[in-house]
């Protein structure tokens, strides 16, 4: 332990000559202030053209792209958020015209529709209206007819009661007389 | 204090009779702009609308400094933004670099800091007067001081624009060695009280590395935001 400890001290010593050099301080020797000096104005200067000529341009550039397509991405989604707004206002305005497309149609083919039937139904009514007018005119005409062979069914029909009852035939014309006679009196309650 | 000598590193270049060899301390500023290089590299290749790891990192700091330079300096500070993004850039890494054992500590040196510090002070008085002629002499005059105060406020005044350049490098570069030093005594104690009583220490030293972290990015930090308000003095003459 002892050995080592000692030898560690020993090429401490000697690598960092940690007990040589003690006196004053390197830095107040002017031996190599000049060449110092020198190295320094030298090193620097081709540092300072480097970083001003080729880094920083290209570091701000890269700053100023990064910026630049921020702002542009930026603006980018306004302008489509604008788009978009607008579409979807036009979307609305198409939508509401449909709307309005439609109940018009609506309108339009029920009115049309109405006429249809409107003037169907005149039609029909029309029609009607001459079948009754012709169904009552044969009523009448069957009815006027009738009459007649009434007249003559109830003539014959006297007369064959007549000759049934006494045996005995009368006069065709004066039955005939009589029933008209008759049928005239009555005949207004049915017709 | 070892870790702060500078050695020679190859051939001795000497111009004009000035030594200007390639030393251990411009090894290490020429490693802190390397990485800084590749970092920036590595963060700007791709351009990705999100970003990954890398590019994040890179984009945080040139906002970090960004925001620093417009909160203190306004926009007409925008010119120099490559400035002061690479001085940032430049102490941090070099402070963070010199937090690695064995390795050099560039801004540990007072003739760095004290270069970087008058180049700005330097800079910084001449964007004054191109920009505001005499008139920026009037940095010196506050207005609403007592006539009778005026000539000490302004002698003040001269002194404290005057003493900028060094409380600027001498606060970078004391923190700095300050720092290290403290590691170093620590580090120390832990070798001389062993395997015994070398663990307080040794937990001193853990918590002072976190510290000492904290601190090499708040002395970046205080040294561009310093230059940033030098500048605003420079730029918006408001007294």
């Amino acid at each position: 332990m002892k050995s080592f400890l000692g030898l560690l001290i020993a090429l401490v010593a000697i690598n960092t000559n940690l007990y040589s050099a003690e006196a004053g301080m390197p830095q107040l020797d002017p031996t190599y202030w000049a060449s110092q000096a020198f190295w320094l104005i030298l090193v620097f200067t081709i540092l300072y053209i480097a970083i001003s000529k080729f880094y920083l341009p290209k570091i701000k550039d890269n700053l100023d792209n990064r910026e630049n397509k921020i702002k542009e991405d930026l603006d980018n989604a306004n302008i489509f958020k604008e788009q978009s707004e607008a579409k979807a206002k036009e979307y609305d305005a198409i939508l509401e015209n449909a709307k309005k497309e439609v109940s018009r149609i609506h309108f339009d083919s029920k009115n049309i529709l109405d006429k249809n039937i409107q003037s169907k139904k005149v039609a029909m009514e029309k029609e009607i209206e001459k079948e009754i007018l012709k169904a009552q005119k044969e009523i009448l005409d069957l009815k006027k007819n009738s009459i007649s062979s009434i007249q003559t069914i109830s003539g014959s029909i006297v007369s064959n009661i007549i000759e049934n009852i006494l045996g005995d035939k009368l006069n065709e014309s004066s039955i005939k007389a009589t029933v008209d006679d008759i049928s005239k009196k009555n005949i207004n309650k049915y017709l | 204090m070892q870790q702060f000598t500078v050695h020679r590193i190859g051939p001795e270049i000497k111009i004009a009779g000035i030594d200007l060899s390639f030393t251990n301390a411009s090894l290490f500023m020429v490693i802190s702009a390397s990485i800084i290089l590749l970092f920036l590299f590595l963060g700007s290749k791709e351009k990705k609308i999100i970003p990954d790891k890398i590019q994040l990192i890179t984009e945080m700091f040139y906002s970090f400094v960004a925001k620093m330079i417009s909160d203190t300096a306004g926009t007409k500070a925008k010119p120099f933004f490559p400035f002061i993004f690479s001085l940032f850039m430049f102490v941090l890494i070099c402070n963070m670099v010199g937090m690695l054992p064995y390795s050099f500590t560039v801004t540990s040196h007072i003739i760095v800091t004290l270069v970087m510090a008058l180049f700005i002070f330097v800079a910084v008085t001449i964007i004054g007067f191109l920009k505001h002629g005499f008139k920026y002499l009037s940095i010196f005059v506050p207005s609403g001081v007592p006539a009778v105060l005026l000539p000490l406020i302004t002698i003040i005044e001269i002194i404290s624009y005057l003493s900028r350049p060094v409380s600027l490098s001498v606060r970078l570069f004391a923190n700095m060695m300050a720092g290290h030093t403290m590691l170093k005594v620590f580090g120390g104690f832990v070798v001389s009280l062993g395997i015994l009583g070398g663990w307080l220490p040794l937990s001193f030293s853990v918590a002072l590395t976190g510290l000492e972290i904290l601190v090499a990015f708040l002395q970046a930090y205080v040294f561009a935001i310093l230059t940033c308000i030098y500048l605003n003095d420079a730029l918006n003459l408001h007294h």
